[in-house]
């Protein structure tokens, strides 16, 4: 995947100490295989999967209610990713579902195996776009140019990282980078504006 | 894993006698001319001439597998998963302490607002509809030719009164009736030749075993072209893996047949097993399936097409 400098980089192994020979019969073998377009899949922001993953949560539990959210594929510099993976809780079962969406169809659908008793997040929040937009303005671009850091993960929750006002949903945008700790930028899912930024 | 949840329907095996008053359909009845019959031997239990089941023309056949497809395995809410313990503490801490705020309440749909509006609606259009026909019986006693013109702009009015209350009905029809959710539909056609079903075992993609016993009465239906539902469910709108068992007389394998399908959201699929060609040494796995979508969306009326 190409994004155009902005520093977010796939999730691959670390090819540090594999012998040339291999990386080049592996460039070798790309070459020549039959060219695939730039994404496979296409990248939706993380509000048009939530229909989807709904409709299969009903059916799991009808009084089951959006947790959290997070993108299970990397998150382009519009907010986009080809996968995101949204977290169901219900009340009645007290267990929590979790459903991968990719290009409109539910990829994985999986019990998440703990307890998990989060509230629901409210029912109107910015999407992923305008809350990466909100984190980069405020300190997310700065950290990746002078740590040489990457976007890791963007997700939604209610009252998980907010001390102050727990009943706020919010979407925490998180920055790593290689010798410098992660970068963790806190928007108000309601209005967009940037509440709380920290390094850890 | 969950048990799927089933729809409150009449009894669990139901004969679909109504299909077999329309076997000859101009489209079936040229599938049915083009295909010979799979055996001519005369079924142990089924009539010496077995008709077909029909299938609606969007039916799509399916694969019937010997062996359970293997699945792709991917990762999702890797950070979630990774800091499963810190997230629970924060959400524990939630519950432990009190935040001192009242919980938002969620919005009030709508719609709800609206369906007193629509009865106002109705009791307005009656109250009109009353006064009109009060002034109609009145407008009776002067036979003139104006007065014809003040019974049309009546009449119009009652059309147009008509039109409104369509749309309001379309409306409840879409918000009530129309309403289709994510549902599976598992129905059985025909019999195999000399072999006795005796119950028709189906796993679900939550692991859920159902048992469907497949009485005398329900195989002679099945041999003269009736079709036996044997689960209907709501399914979650996803790729799904269908595990059938066929068990029955001396010989016939028990062993499974797999069969993947992938249920629309809001849609009612149907998955139709023919178990006519069943061969006792393979079982399940040699049977046909093929499965359609029932699209029954159902379309409001917003009051501005013309009258009758």
């Amino acid at each position: 995947m190409n994004h155009q400098g902005f520093g977010i980089v796939p999730r691959v192994p670390h090819l540090r100490g594999v012998n040339l020979v291999w990386v080049a019969a592996l460039g070798l073998m790309l070459a020549c295989a039959p060219r695939l377009s730039a994404r496979e899949h296409p990248a939706f922001p993380a509000s048009a999967g939530v229909a989807e993953a709904a409709a299969a949560a009903q059916v799991w539990a009808p009084d089951a209610f959006l947790v959290y959210l997070e993108n299970d594929e990397d998150v382009d510099q519009t907010g986009a990713a080809e996968r995101w993976g949204y977290l169901y809780f219900s009340p009645s079962l007290k267990q929590a579902r979790g459903y991968s969406i990719r290009a409109g169809k539910i990829l994985v659908a999986d019990d998440l195996g703990m307890s998990f008793e989060a509230p629901p997040v409210s029912a109107q929040w910015i999407d992923s776009g305008a809350a990466l937009a909100a984190a980069e303005e405020n300190a997310g671009r700065e950290f990746r140019t002078v740590h040489q850091g990457v976007l890791q993960t963007l997700l939604l929750a209610r009252g998980a990282f907010h001390d102050d006002d727990p009943n706020l949903t919010t979407w925490t945008v998180i920055y790593s980078a290689p010798h410098a700790p992660s970068l963790f930028v806190m928007v108000d899912a309601t209005d967009g504006k940037v509440r709380r930024t920290w390094r850890g | 894993m969950t048990s799927p949840r089933r729809l409150p329907i009449p009894p669990a095996v139901l004969v679909l006698a109504l299909l077999t008053i329309v076997p000859h359909g101009p489209v079936w009845a040229a599938r049915a001319r083009s295909k010979p019959a799979t055996s001519t031997a005369t079924p142990a239990v089924a009539p010496a001439a077995t008709p077909r089941a029909p299938s609606p023309p969007t039916a799509v056949e399916v694969r019937v597998e010997r062996v359970r497809p293997p699945r792709e395995r991917y990762a999702t809410l890797r950070f979630l998963k990774e800091n499963r313990d810190f997230l629970r503490s924060r959400f524990d801490r939630l519950r432990e302490t009190p935040t001192g705020h009242e919980a938002a309440a969620a919005p009030i749909d709508p719609r709800f607002l609206m369906y007193q509006h629509l009865l106002a609606d109705v009791r307005t259009a009656t109250d009109s509809l009353t006064a009109a026909e009060e002034s109609r019986k009145r407008q009776e006693l002067f036979a003139s030719v104006t007065d014809l013109g003040q019974l049309e702009a009546q009449l119009d009015l009652m059309d147009r009164l008509l039109n409104q209350q369509r749309g309001r009905l379309g409306i409840l029809e879409q918000d009530f009736a129309g309403r289709q959710r994510t549902e599976l539909s598992i129905v059985v056609s025909g019999v195999p030749a000399g072999v006795v079903v005796d119950s028709i075992a189906i796993t679900l993609e939550s692991g859920a075993r159902l048992a469907t016993a497949v009485s005398g009465a329900q195989r002679e239906a099945l041999g003269r072209g009736g079709v036996l539902q044997v689960f209907r469910g709501l399914v979650e709108p996803r790729q799904q893996i269908v595990e059938v068992s066929v068990l029955g007389g001396v010989g016939l394998s028990p062993a499974s047949g797999f069969i993947t399908l992938e249920p629309p959201r809001d849609h009612l699929t149907f998955l139709r097993l023919d178990l006519s060609p069943v061969q006792a040494p393979q079982g399940a796995s040699s049977m046909t399936a093929s499965t359609w979508t029932l699209d029954n969306e159902l379309h409001a009326s917003n009051g501005s097409e013309p009258g009758p």
